[in-house]
């Protein structure tokens, strides 16, 4: 039987303090993106419509079609290395990674959001039509909101999927979770104990986000959670 | 008035003209054309050939501003489109609020009004799934009623009804009919037609076959295809 000795992660304060950053790293990295990739999709999704200018249209559609069949980690030096060189100018690879992961997130969102739009029955069209609703109210107030909400589940789903990919921002050095993961075994050579304690703390990161999510949605969509 | 999907002519040479005031049933067999007819007069579908003149306003196809028009008109639903996000009150509160440009407060008070024409204030805390079939369409006429059109046009209001709620929203049409509204309805209702109607229309191929007061229509039918159409519903 193999002998855990996860006191060899406890017993040194940089390793905790590591482990504590790293996952707030992690968090909050997913989370602004999160937040910044959902306002960046969101307007990915709606210029996929019809009666969008089709210049618009189908550049957004090849960037949603570009980041959806790449890799992150691809996409993610890209950001880090390819850019700075593009532009001349460095930015810290923190930004990078926050950059490449609202970009990333936005992809996904779009699709997952367009496909809400799409299913709303057309009787709400013609209805707010008949009303007199201007084409940006009948977006606004009629088929986001209804949208959202049916979609809301596949966007938890997928973001929590996203943040458990976000791991990868530690290839650039970016001192994330999976960072301080690293580190610690580096250090004690107990990779397996460090990677248990890595998986819980992700569970729990990602129960939290669950939470929030759940949360947010009460806040946002009442009339939904409300029987 | 024409209208085509592709090659196929849904409507063919209509002409029809409605005063003020009048309440006409038109009736047919389905695939006959008579919801694209009345989904034409407020341009929810364009026409082809012909004009359309609704309160002097005129139709054409590719019209820019179709909410011209549509101010004039009020549309209740088969499936009836209330907006399942917003409480009855406010189904009835957002348009005014977005197309009138009325403030919350006149659009509460105005909405209140015509829940309670309808016969239905106390639901309007409520959300639209949790009423009938019947309450439902009751606020789709509500709804419409709050936008103040001169004309409404009903598109086979208690098609998608309970037998039993198929009464409740047929009184409050003719509520509104004896009010003097004019009114165009897509409807077998043949209660109704011959109750309120001034005028019945019959549609079979996309045509106006046959036109004449509820009395002559059921009565007296001239076309062949009209007596069918009568042999089978009554």
């Amino acid at each position: 039987m193999f002998d855990f000795r996860f006191y060899e992660i406890w017993r040194s304060e940089e390793f905790i303090s590591a482990l504590l950053s790293g996952a707030f790293n992690s968090f909050w990295l997913s989370a602004v993106g999160g937040m910044l990739g959902f306002c960046f999709g969101l307007m990915l999704a709606i210029s996929q419509d019809k009666t969008v200018f089709w210049g618009v249209r189908y550049t957004a559609r090849s960037y949603i079609e570009i980041v959806r069949n790449t890799p992150f980690i691809v996409q993610l030096f890209f950001v880090a290395f390819g850019l700075p060189l593009l532009f001349d100018y460095q930015w810290s690879f923190f930004a990078s990674a926050l950059l490449a992961i609202t970009l990333n997130f936005s992809a996904y969102f779009a699709e997952i959001v367009r496909s809400g739009i799409d299913t709303i029955d057309k009787g709400q069209l013609e209805a707010a039509k008949s009303l007199c609703f201007s084409k940006r109210q009948t977006l606004f107030d009629i088929i986001l909101p209804q949208a959202l909400v049916k979609v809301y589940p596949s966007l938890t789903s997928q973001f929590v999927f996203l943040f458990l990919t976000t791991g990868l921002v530690s290839e650039i050095s970016v001192e994330d979770l999976t960072w301080a993961g690293r580190f610690i075994s580096d250090r004690n050579f107990r990779d397996f104990e460090v990677f248990i304690v890595l998986t819980v703390i992700y569970i729990l990161l990602a129960w939290l986000f669950k939470l929030i999510l759940q949360g947010i949605k009460r806040l946002a969509f009442p009339w939904s959670v409300n029987k | 008035m024409s209208k085509w999907y592709d090659d196929f002519q849904v409507l063919k040479d209509i002409d029809l003209s409605v005063a003020f005031g009048e309440r006409i049933v038109i009736c047919g067999p389905s695939g006959s054309g008579k919801s694209t007819l009345i989904r034409c007069l407020n341009h929810l579908e364009e026409h082809q050939k012909g004009s359309i003149t609704v309160n002097d306003i005129s139709l054409s196809p590719g019209m820019k501003n179709p909410e011209k028009v549509r101010r004039e008109v009020g549309m209740v639903f088969q499936s009836f489109n209330l907006f399942p996000h917003l409480t009855i009150l406010e189904n009835c509160m957002l348009p005014q609020q977005r197309a009138l440009k009325r403030t919350k407060a006149e659009a509460r008070e105005i909405g209140m009004r015509f829940l309670e024409r309808v016969k239905i204030p106390e639901q309007s805390d409520k959300y639209p799934r949790q009423l009938s079939g019947g309450q439902q369409q009751r606020v789709a006429i509500a709804r419409a009623l709050c936008m103040e059109p001169k004309i409404m046009l009903f598109d086979e209001p208690t098609s998608a009804l309970d037998p039993e709620m198929v009464s409740e929203v047929l009184d409050t049409m003719i509520e509104l009919a004896e009010s003097g509204m004019t009114m165009l309805c897509v409807t077998h209702e043949m209660g109704f037609a011959r109750k309120v109607a001034d005028r019945v229309i019959f549609m079979d191929a996309g045509k106006i076959v046959e036109s004449s007061d509820p009395e002559a229509f059921f009565s007296n039918p001239q076309h062949p295809r009209t007596k069918e159409f009568l042999g089978q519903i009554l």
